[in-house]
């Protein structure tokens, strides 16, 4: 297989007045090239901190403390500023979590998407212009209006306009970052199945952010569930549906609907997630297990592979006893 | 955009005649005869007749209507009355002072703007390092002081102490400088109210754009540059110093509106000949016609700074233009 993306023991940490917080701790997942990988998760739980990890976009009073970014075999945490900034957008885009925000008032989006394009290779500005206009046309708006400003779009096309940003020079990652935040659920799904269409048609690689689970099996390859800043599984999504192995992947199973059994009970998950200041060595979901015993209080689970390509970090599995 | 210019043109002329009007109506309506002002206490001697002739030199004898006309058309030819404190006409005299004040107070909200905002960004990029403590500790203290006590201690330290700068005035008297001498007797001149006027100021400028540029560069769209790899140079300067001036130009704008009124107490510690220092004189003396005219002076300033923040605002910020045209 061919690897575009290796995250390996990933730690990203952040400075606050109580102390630590260990947002995101000990991530390890890899990406294959045209593969969708979808990265759910609750709110808080450090996806978009992985994210931005990945890219190194972290700024104090957060720091990556520990672990490798493998991009095609070059370490990004490693990296320097000028190789960086050479990789970010050529290599790995990003359709932000909010496009509201994410476009600049001040300039045309013809002027944001141009800036990434003249920015990372040698081309006329006429050029450049061209590929804008084509871009636009390929997410489906006007390729003439390349000289409007951000907010004469509604929400649905600016996002759509970010995601003809994300493509503008050619990359081999793109991660959507909760791209469908605040659209309303037919906008959703159109910016969903656009991403999906133009996955194929690019032979991209994506990872999914997204905390809507249902969305994300229909899509993707590969699941990688997280809770509380760890990755708890990473299966495909096959495996995952029949045979989720971490109690909080099962339990999230048991909480989202399914539109082919509109007769199954929805089962909510217990308690709350836990404050990851200080938090002290234990497997961070123990407080909402129903399986947990003494063992997932006081150290913390490894994560590793139980099965060919499927992942997890769970006590139940090295003691055999799952099931 | 034409339309746009059109029906501000239109919302801007209805604020001066209305302005206008009032300014010619309170005078009239304060209590006492316009004779005590005009002859002073001589009035008690005063024959009906010579009553009589002064008020029809003032025009004061038409109907209240031909006054407003005659009011009208005066300002539009430039005739403001005439200072009978000063003996002269008004038009005179601001045409005077103005020169000055214009170079005090303009080069004063230039400056003062221009330190107020490199400093501000350079606080805000530098957010919680003992650099940013230090310049905010700095201007909290300039904008502690008033500007009477700055003026003081400059006087006291560069001009009686040092001697390196003169007293006060614009330019030295009974002298014949000419070309670069007066223009560097000016200079000399110029350089300590210049210096009170900008420390005074220059806080309010420096904490709108700490404060703004420190929102900007929370905003995801700085995040997503630097995703993109623009280069922190061009992060800083092009896509967030844009963003974080807009409030600065508001307040620039604002400001611009009241430079023609000069800087009262600065002009008034250095003796400085500026409309600031008149307005104060006409005020002690009771000169209405110039307390009148003066006033006149820093209105018209405002709305006409109104009116260019309205034309260059949507220059600077593509949301306004287009919500308005």
């Amino acid at each position: 297989m061919n690897t575009v993306l290796s995250v390996e023991n990933l730690s990203t940490y952040f400075k606050t007045d109580k102390g630590i917080a260990k947002a995101v701790e000990n991530v390890s997942f890899s990406l294959n090239k045209g593969e969708m990988l979808g990265l759910i998760g609750e709110s808080g739980c450090g996806k978009t901190t992985v994210a931005q990890s990945i890219l190194r976009l972290i700024e104090y009073p957060g720091k990556v403390v520990s672990g490798r970014v493998l991009l095609n075999g070059k370490d990004l945490i490693k990296a320097s500023e000028k190789v960086l900034s050479s990789l970010r957008w050529k290599e790995i885009s990003v359709i932000p979590q909010s496009a509201m925000n994410a476009l600049n008032p001040i300039f045309t989006i013809g002027d944001q998407i141009m800036e990434s394009i003249l920015l990372h290779e040698n081309v006329s500005k006429r050029e450049a212009l061209q590929r804008t206009k084509t871009l636009l046309e390929l997410v489906g708006i006007d390729g003439e209006r390349w000289k409007s400003y951000p907010h004469e779009f509604s929400g649905g096309m600016k996002q759509r306009v970010a995601i003809a940003m994300a493509l503008a020079c050619n990359p081999k990652l793109v991660i959507s970052d909760e791209s469908t935040t605040g659209l309303d659920v037919l906008t959703q799904a159109q910016v969903i199945a656009l991403i999906k269409s133009l996955q194929k048609k690019m032979d991209l690689s994506v990872i999914l952010i997204s905390h809507d689970l249902p969305m994300v099996t229909a899509i993707c390859d590969k699941i990688a569930i997280m809770y509380a800043g760890n990755i708890v599984e990473w299966a495909s999504t096959e495996d995952l549906l029949k045979n989720a192995r971490h109690p909080y992947s099962q339990a999230l199973l048991n909480a989202s609907p399914d539109l082919g059994n509109p007769e199954k009970e929805v089962v909510s998950i217990p308690g709350s997630v836990p404050n990851l200041v200080n938090f002290p060595d234990s497997c961070r979901f123990h407080t909402r297990c129903p399986h947990a015993f003494d063992k997932c209080r006081q150290e913390t689970p490894e994560f590793r592979e139980i099965k060919n390509g499927h992942y997890t970090a769970c006590f139940l599995e090295e003691e055999g006893n799952h099931g | 955009m034409g339309k746009f210019i059109t029906g501000k043109l239109l919302q801007y002329f209805i604020v001066i005649f209305l302005m206008l009007t009032l300014n010619f109506l309170l005078p009239r309506l304060m209590p006492g005869n316009p004779l005590v002002f005009l002859a002073g206490e001589d009035v008690g001697f005063m024959s009906s007749a010579e009553k009589d002739a002064i008020l029809d030199k003032y025009g004061l004898n038409d109907s209240i209507l031909e006054q407003y006309g005659t009011y009208i058309k005066n300002i539009f030819t430039g005739d403001f009355g005439y200072s009978y404190q000063q003996k002269r006409p008004i038009s005179e005299l601001l045409m005077e002072r103005l020169p000055w004040t214009m170079l005090l107070t303009g080069l004063g909200l230039v400056l003062s703007t221009v330190i107020g905002v490199m400093f501000g960004a350079i606080s805000a990029w530098r957010r919680g390092t003992n650099t940013d403590a230090n310049l905010l500790t700095v201007f909290m203290f300039l904008s502690a002081m008033p500007s009477f006590w700055v003026g003081m201690i400059l006087v006291s330290i560069f001009s009686a102490q040092l001697g390196w700068l003169p007293v006060f005035g614009a330019e030295s008297a009974w002298s014949n400088y000419t070309g670069m001498d007066r223009f560097i007797d000016i200079g000399k001149h110029l350089i300590l109210p210049l210096a009170t006027l900008i420390l005074i100021s220059v806080t309010s400028t420096f904490m709108i754009m700490r404060y703004s540029m420190l929102n900007v560069l929370g905003e995801d769209y700085i995040m997503m540059a630097k995703a993109k790899g623009v280069k922190e140079k061009v992060i800083k300067y092009k896509h967030a110093m844009r963003n974080a001036l807009l409030p600065v130009a508001t307040v620039f704008m604002l400001s611009l509106g009241f430079t023609l009124g000069g800087a009262t107490v600065i002009e008034t510690v250095f003796a400085y000949p500026g409309v600031g220092r008149l307005m104060f004189e006409s005020v002690l003396s009771r000169d209405y016609p110039l307390i009148q005219a003066t006033f006149l002076i820093i209105t018209f300033s405002v709305v006409i700074a109104n009116f260019l923040a309205d034309l260059i605002y949507p220059l600077l910020d593509p949301k306004v233009g287009s919500r308005n045209g």
